[in-house]
């Protein structure tokens, strides 16, 4: 390419052939016709003798964005002193400007940038060559075409390259000459229409894929390829007819990508959710331990096993113990400042431990807060729930509530010992026993109506007409040489709690008439003389008649229940009302069902 | 109700004001892609210039002219010149090579697709001629006359590059592509 003269003065002065060569374009295209022009001086020369120098055969310009070169061929035979003048003209100026800067040289071409600025806002430039020897010049040769911006070639400047997940992206840059005055920029002077054509090939084969975009940006996608990609960019402008010249080829590797944003961030996702499931995990865990409850309140489940073993002999007559006044005075006051006295709960299952310690000598089921819950919550009959379940103290003398649908079927009894009173008794429920006698009969309905006494059902007395005039709920009480039963029958029972919770807490001394208590032990409502014996711990023998008088009294249809006057704490009512009997676990569990519910159930008054 | 009243008379201001502003300054454009003309023209403007002789002179004067051509004289100085080149520079310019009258005759059928365009616009009045559109066309019509026929015929077809370059710099339809 022709350099600018200004910047290599001392370069001018050597020329060979092969520099004088270099000037000329690869793409040169006016070569036929200059040596047309040149065949035609030489024809002449000899017909004109004395003629001056021969003038160039041709001159035009080639340019690029900001870059005019003029180019002109070199006449024959010229001598080492030959040099060109150059001079151009604006269209329609009338005078000629020499270019001193590319006189006085033997390169056949020079850099008229400079002094033809405003070629993109005027109509062009006209130049003109001549050959100079000394005192002998050639005549002009003018430029054949007017040079105007229609002879800039576009190029462009730089293409930058970069892969991007599967993706070349590529920049493409205009040319940006540093002769450009400030405001020319190409975008500025071609501000519309710009296009690209991108030719894209596969090192290192030959064929190349062309797109065109419209845009300075580009992509290409690369499916899974991998290698050497090389780019080349040939810009145009749509609206005009200036060609363009293809760009240096740009290469780019593409590598497999493992580490790319996509699997980046499915891995991170997936170790989040991994992190969130073993915490929750371990919540769990430590849910689950904290749910535990402290071996102290965990009954043993009773096994059917025991609770046969349990069971009093048929023979065994349903007796009435009376209840010790000193200790059930205790439990009595300390019942009334209890909570649980007049609460519409259901039920009286959390006995205090003061109670269980105090007192051990009730003959009480083992306090069972859990009873309380499921009675509340209509637990259906099962030997192994409520008052039941895990390890039991022994010394336990606390209170447990008895399965709702034992209560359930208690309730007619209860109610129709209640109306059946014929004593005036009212009745209100559940009542505390006082027994101030310690005999048997010495019950008395001396409760507050509502009160609920912790304790459970006992064993009620047997015929015994004090106990008739009990209206409420007689705690057990036991004579002399019941007492020794009982302590007897405590201690086994103390060794037999374990896995069997109160409901049923039989003595298998022949002697004690105490009956098993199912459920609850505490406060047993006594029967009237007419009715038979309140059906709770009645020995085996005597409990058809409680069975009797339920086929009598009829159980309660579920729509009777609704009628009742018994308000039951919540969850009763789901239960299955009819409660046959058959169903249970023979007819011992029959009797067991038969158990007297207490302290859930209110009288409405 | 009054609120109403005064955004309707509003509303209806806007509008007339729009309308009159886009009357006004409501240009007629050749909507015509100059392209095929101008490569028309690169084929022969070569051999077309190469003819003229007379560098220093130029008949259009672009820079006492056509530069200095306001945007409401565009219609009726493009209408002159169109006129102009069809009816004197084509006819008075004798062009012997067959390849280069074809050229030049597929330029002249443009030209007179682009004078029907203006002559629509100017039934319609949106095509005045104001004094100094009329100004310049006759400068133009003194610098062709100054030169002889053939000379000023080859030089205005010369010149045909400077005159589309600058149709199509004034009659652009939209500002952006």
């Amino acid at each position: 390419m022709c350099r600018v003269l200004a910047e290599h003065p001392a370069h001018n002065k050597v020329l060979n052939k092969l520099e004088l060569l270099k000037c000329l374009p690869p793409y040169h295209h006016h070569h036929h016709r200059s040596w047309g022009w040149a065949l035609l001086a030489l024809i002449l020369i000899p017909f004109f003798p004395g003629t001056e120098l021969p003038s160039p055969p041709s001159v035009w310009f080639e340019a690029e964005f900001f870059h005019h070169i003029l180019h002109w061929m070199p006449i024959q035979n010229q001598s080492e002193s030959t040099y060109y003048e150059v001079e151009l003209l604006s269209y329609g100026m009338e005078l000629w400007k020499s270019i001193s800067s590319c006189s006085q040289t033997l390169v056949p071409c020079c850099d008229l940038t400079m002094v033809t600025l405003d070629l993109y806002h005027n109509n062009g430039y006209r130049a003109k060559v001549r050959a100079v020897d000394g005192r002998k010049h050639s005549n002009w040769t003018i430029t054949r075409t007017r040079f105007s911006i229609d002879e800039v070639n576009l190029t462009v400047g730089s293409v930058k390259l970069e892969v991007h997940s599967g993706l070349i992206l590529g920049e493409i840059q205009p040319p940006r000459p540093k002769m450009a005055p400030e405001g020319d920029t190409y975008e500025s002077i071609f501000p519309h229409f710009r296009e690209y054509e991108i030719a894209i090939r596969k090192v290192p084969g030959h064929n190349k894929l062309t797109k065109k975009v419209k845009h300075e940006n580009f992509s290409f996608p690369t499916p899974g390829e991998v290698g050497e990609f090389c780019v080349q960019v040939k810009p145009s402008v749509s609206s005009r007819i200036n060609k363009g010249i293809w760009s240096e080829e740009a290469c780019i590797v593409v590598s497999r990508q493992y580490f790319t944003m996509t699997n980046l961030s499915i891995f991170f996702a997936f170790v989040l959710l991994l992190c969130g499931v073993l915490a929750l995990l371990a919540l769990q865990l430590y849910v689950r331990r904290r749910g535990i409850l402290p071996s102290v309140l965990v009954f043993e489940k009773p096994s059917p096993f025991n609770l046969i073993g349990q069971l009093p002999s048929p023979e065994t007559q349903d007796t009435i113990h009376p209840i010790d006044e000193e200790a059930f005075s205790k439990v009595s006051l300390e019942l009334r400042n209890s909570e649980l006295h007049g609460s519409t709960d259901s039920g009286f299952g959390s006995a205090k431990p003061s109670l269980q310690t105090e007192e051990p000598q009730f003959l009480l089921p083992d306090p069972h807060p859990e009873a309380e819950r499921t009675l509340g919550k209509g637990a259906s009959l099962d030997l192994d729930n409520s008052c039941s379940g895990g390890s039991s103290n022994s010394t336990d003398s606390g209170i447990c509530l008895q399965e709702p649908n034992l209560s359930l079927g208690m309730v007619p009894s209860w109610e129709q010992q209640v109306k059946s009173n014929s004593q005036g008794q009212d009745d209100s429920g559940i009542g505390l026993v006082q027994n101030s006698e310690g005999q048997p009969g010495d019950v008395q309905d001396g409760s507050a109506p509502g009160q609920v006494s912790p304790l459970g059902p006992e064993v009620t007395k047997k015929e015994d007409p004090a106990v008739v005039t009990f209206q409420g709920y007689l705690k057990q009480t036991r004579s002399t040489e019941e007492k020794a039963a009982k302590e007897s029958c405590l201690e086994e029972e103390s060794s037999s709690t374990d896995g069997f919770g109160p409901p049923i807490r039989m003595c298998l001394d022949a002697e004690e008439a105490w009956p098993p208590p199912v459920l609850a032990k505490g406060y047993l409502k006594q029967d009237p003389p007419e009715v038979t014996v309140a059906p709770s711990w009645a020995p085996a023998g005597q409990w058809n008649h409680p069975m009797e008088e339920w086929s009598l009294l009829g159980l309660p249809s579920c729509g009777d229940l609704g009628t009742s006057n018994w308000s039951f704490a919540h969850g009763l009512a789901p239960l299955d009302c009819v409660v046959a009997p058959g169903s249970l676990l023979g007819s011992v569990d029959s009797n067991l069902v038969t158990m007297p519910l207490i302290a859930t159930l209110h009288s409405n008054e | 109700m009054k609120a109403q009243r005064v955004s309707l008379w509003l509303l209806g201001t806007v509008l007339f004001l729009c309308s009159v502003h886009s009357r006004g300054f409501r240009r007629c454009l050749i909507s015509m892609d100059m392209r095929h003309v101008e490569e028309s023209f690169q084929d022969i403007k070569r051999a077309i210039q190469a003819k003229d002789t007379f560098q220093n002179v130029t008949i259009l004067s672009t820079s006492e002219t056509l530069h200095k051509i306001k945007p409401l004289d565009v219609c009726c100085v493009t209408k002159n010149l169109l006129a102009f080149y069809v009816d004197r520079v084509f006819k008075d310019h004798q062009e012997p090579d067959p390849q280069i009258l074809r050229k030049i005759s597929s330029i002249a059928n443009s030209f007179l697709y682009m004078q029907k365009v203006l002559q629509q616009c100017q039934e319609q009045r949106l095509c005045p001629c104001r004094q100094e559109a009329t100004n310049t066309t006759r400068i133009i019509h003194d610098n062709y006359h100054q030169l002889e026929v053939r000379s000023a015929a080859v030089k205005s077809l010369g010149e045909l590059d400077v005159f589309l370059a600058w149709v199509d710099k004034n009659h652009q339809g939209t500002p952006t592509a």
